[in-house]
């Protein structure tokens, strides 16, 4: 019996010898800074000197109206609540005509997650820049072919989230291979089924398509609600990090990243970045609760 | 003939290669031990300072054998971001650029050590420009180096005025002459073209546009030295200078950004540029135009016409207050600024002008013909010079830029962008001063 219980207890080390390079990983650089900045939001701390205990004055700053602050958070609102729904709809899209069994599937697969890859990249967001700036190919179209002098897409506040969003719509790549995925899984003989039940195509996307792939869609919904209320990059690149013009472009996370690098209130920034995750966890739990109304999993009978 | 392998040989061969990966490695540390490392960190305008810079900081090494530099460089915008991050975690550059604004930020939080008992041996700065050294000191103490001698000004191309028959101003002129210029260059050459590049955002020529109002961006006492109808009348001239077409439109304007390259000036489409002097070597040699300099507005239509421009420094050199060997940081400045040899090196084609008189008056004869015509300039400050440039608060830049583009988008009034910049300015110095 004490062999056995000596047995499992070296197995056991073993296990976490193995393990020890990501357990130091997670517990130093991983929840040592989540409890740090946990600790520094309560604080008033400019990076400099030592951080001053200040009890909820920070979260009382943000709730009592911080008109930049107020302005990131309609911005990043308006950015998830029409880029995601924009992205899902163009993959789901681009899967199912990807899934009629095109010869060279695999090429157009990997051409149409390409965009992805790059998505996060300054490139692709410097590019974004050039193709919708003043004197971009968009504008040099409209003003050689239709006479028509643009504006700069990108830097006039009545259309440059739209560009931003415009941007992450065409980052599509990441769902659309998880929908691929799952239209994948659904077995041909509900096709079938609903075909001798005389469902046209139209009835069989919304009766059949649309129920199976709820999980998937709901998967896909959450990852990307979580992404981009985390969005940096592309606000970052193409205002020059300045989430302009006129604000109108200042993500949540610009925003953060300015008070705590540019205006040394690190404090704040914390305060900040709390109060994001008790956003993300607000809009995931409601996620999950509404998921018992429109998600069906095969195995529910 | 199979070799066969165990375990226990396996674990021996294994521990004497990484024994002697481990030696190899320790070894070369200890041979890096020898020589005193210095991480130098800073921002540069131009490909052309870069190059000069790491050409004077080789310089040092090859005369200091015993001496390791690790140049840092980057655009202002990512070493402002990159200094806050690394001096916040204890491991700031044992020497770093600042400029005027940036130095009080991070003298009054301790991050900088007072140069003071290094001045005048080995850092003789008597004959260095008053408003240089101004802009270095903080409460009364000189934290930096002033590398350079810089000023606002108007950079125009003089074949875009020629061209369509518009006279560039006298060397006196007011704001009025300004906007009626630049509406007389919008107009004249069409569609796409605009006279000025909008400056509403830039807070270094409002500076000037204060003064001959008889205020300024801040008193010698490091408080605020406008109020908001002076930060109005401000926003509302490069409001009216837009309505007018003498500017390109908010969105236009706003796609330029910190980028050279993106300057309507450099592809061609506008005339004139506000920008201070370090710029105009690297943004003349973007351009296939000729590019020339004159001062800013004097005055008003009615009012006093004196001389309100000065020079300051630019781009300073500080020493951490932490940098393990300061005194050797101080012989690094040293050898940048008055020895010959790592003065020629440093300055000559770096588009930078010395603070210093002497250095000012070598690159007057000495140096390319651009360098003669941003000495001239900087001459013709000095010979009637206004009060220099006073430190203020870092951000400046970015709450001017949004307050004209308030304005330019009409998301609010003159008055009520300019409200909005002096509480903000405000609320930064009392938290530097807590």
């Amino acid at each position: 019996m004490s062999t056995t219980k000596n047995l499992s207890k070296r197995q056991n080390g073993v296990a976490f010898l193995f393990l020890s390079p990501w357990l130091v990983g997670f517990f130093l650089l991983t929840l040592g800074p989540i409890l740090g900045s946990m600790y520094l939001s309560f604080t008033n701390y400019d990076l400099f000197n030592p951080p001053v205990w200040t009890g909820f004055d920070n979260y009382r700053k943000l709730m009592g109206g911080d008109p930049r602050y107020i302005q990131s958070l309609k911005v990043t609102f308006t950015y998830v609540l029409f880029s995601v729904p924009l992205k899902l709809g163009f993959a789901l899209f681009i899967a199912l005509i990807l899934n009629r069994g095109l010869r060279g599937l695999g090429f157009y697969r990997s051409v149409f997650y390409l965009p992805s890859l790059l998505g996060g990249s300054v490139a692709v967001a410097l590019m974004w820049r050039q193709i919708f700036s003043y004197d971009g190919i968009i504008n040099h179209f409209l003003w050689t072919y239709l006479g028509y002098d643009a504006p700069s897409w990108i830097t006039n506040p009545d259309y440059a989230l739209g560009t931003l969003v415009l941007l992450a719509a065409w980052q599509f790549g990441a769902p659309m291979v998880i929908f691929l995925a799952g239209l994948k899984q659904i077995p041909q003989d509900m096709y079938d089924a609903a075909a001798i039940d005389g469902a046209r195509p139209v009835q069989q996307f919304f009766y059949v398509t649309i129920p199976l792939l709820t999980p998937i869609i709901f998967f896909n919904f959450v990852m990307q609600t979580i992404g981009s209320f985390q969005a940096f990059t592309p606000s970052y690149i193409i205002s020059d990090g300045t989430g302009g013009p006129a604000d109108s472009t200042l993500f949540y996370t610009l925003y953060l990243y300015e008070q705590a690098f540019t205006d040394f209130e690190m404090g704040y920034a914390s305060a900040i970045a709390w109060v994001l995750v008790g956003i993300i966890a607000i809009a995931t739990s409601i996620s999950f609760l509404s998921a018992k109304y429109w998600v069906h999993y095969g195995d529910e009978g | 003939m199979a070799a066969t392998q165990s375990r226990r040989n396996f674990l021996k061969q294994g521990s004497a290669v990484m024994g002697g990966f481990a030696l190899t490695v320790l070894s070369k540390g200890a041979m890096a031990q020898g020589k005193t490392r210095v991480r130098f960190s800073g921002f540069v305008e131009s490909e052309e300072q870069l190059a000069t810079t790491l050409k004077v900081l080789k310089a040092y090494e090859a005369k200091n054998p015993g001496v390791e530099i690790v140049p840092e460089f980057s655009t202002f915008r990512s070493f402002t971001d990159k200094l806050a991050t690394e001096a916040a975690g204890g491991n700031a550059p044992d020497m770093f650029s600042v400029n005027v604004d940036l130095l009080a930020e991070y003298a009054a939080r301790g991050v900088l050590a007072p140069l003071t008992e290094y001045i005048p041996d080995p850092l003789d700065v008597s004959s260095y420009q008053d408003g240089s050294v101004f802009s270095c000191t903080y409460d009364g103490q000189m934290y930096a180096m002033p590398n350079d001698a810089i000023a606002t000004a108007i950079f125009f191309n003089p074949r875009k005025f020629e061209e369509v028959g518009v006279a560039v101003p006298d060397k006196f002129y007011t704001w009025e002459t300004l906007q009626e210029t630049a509406v007389a260059l919008s107009e004249a050459h069409g569609r796409g073209f605009w006279g000025i590049e909008d400056g509403g955002g830039n807070n270094l020529p409002c500076d000037i546009f204060l003064r001959a109002r008889g205020k300024a961006l801040f008193t010698p006492e490091h408080t605020i030295g406008f109020d908001a109808e002076d930060g109005a009348a401000w926003f509302q001239y490069w409001e009216d200078m837009r309505q007018s077409g003498g500017c390109p439109p908010a969105d236009v304007q706003a796609q330029a950004g910190d980028n050279s390259a993106s300057l309507g000036i450099v592809r061609g489409r506008a005339g004139m540029l506000v920008q201070t002097t370090d710029s105009f070597i690297g943004i003349g040699a973007l351009m296939e135009d000729p590019l020339d300099l004159m001062m800013l507005p004097n005055g008003f239509d009615g009012g006093e016409m004196k001389q309100h421009l000065y020079d300051y420094a630019g781009n300073s050199t500080g020493i951490w207050a932490n940098a393990p060997d300061k005194a050797l940081c101080v012989d690094i400045i040293r050898f940048m600024h008055f020895d010959p040899e790592g003065v020629e090196l440093y300055y000559t084609g770096s588009g930078m002008i010395p603070a210093s008189t002497e250095g000012l008056e070598k690159f007057g004869t000495s140096g390319t013909e651009e360098e003669k015509k941003l000495v001239a300039y900087l001459r013709m400050l000095r010979e009637d010079p206004a009060p220099s440039r006073r430190p203020g608060v870092g951000g400046l830049g970015g709450m001017f830029r949004r307050g004209n583009e308030a304005v330019a988008f009409g998301d609010a009034t003159p008055l009520e962008a300019a409200e909005a910049l002096v509480a903000e300015i405000n609320e930064k110095l009392a938290a530097l001063k807590a």
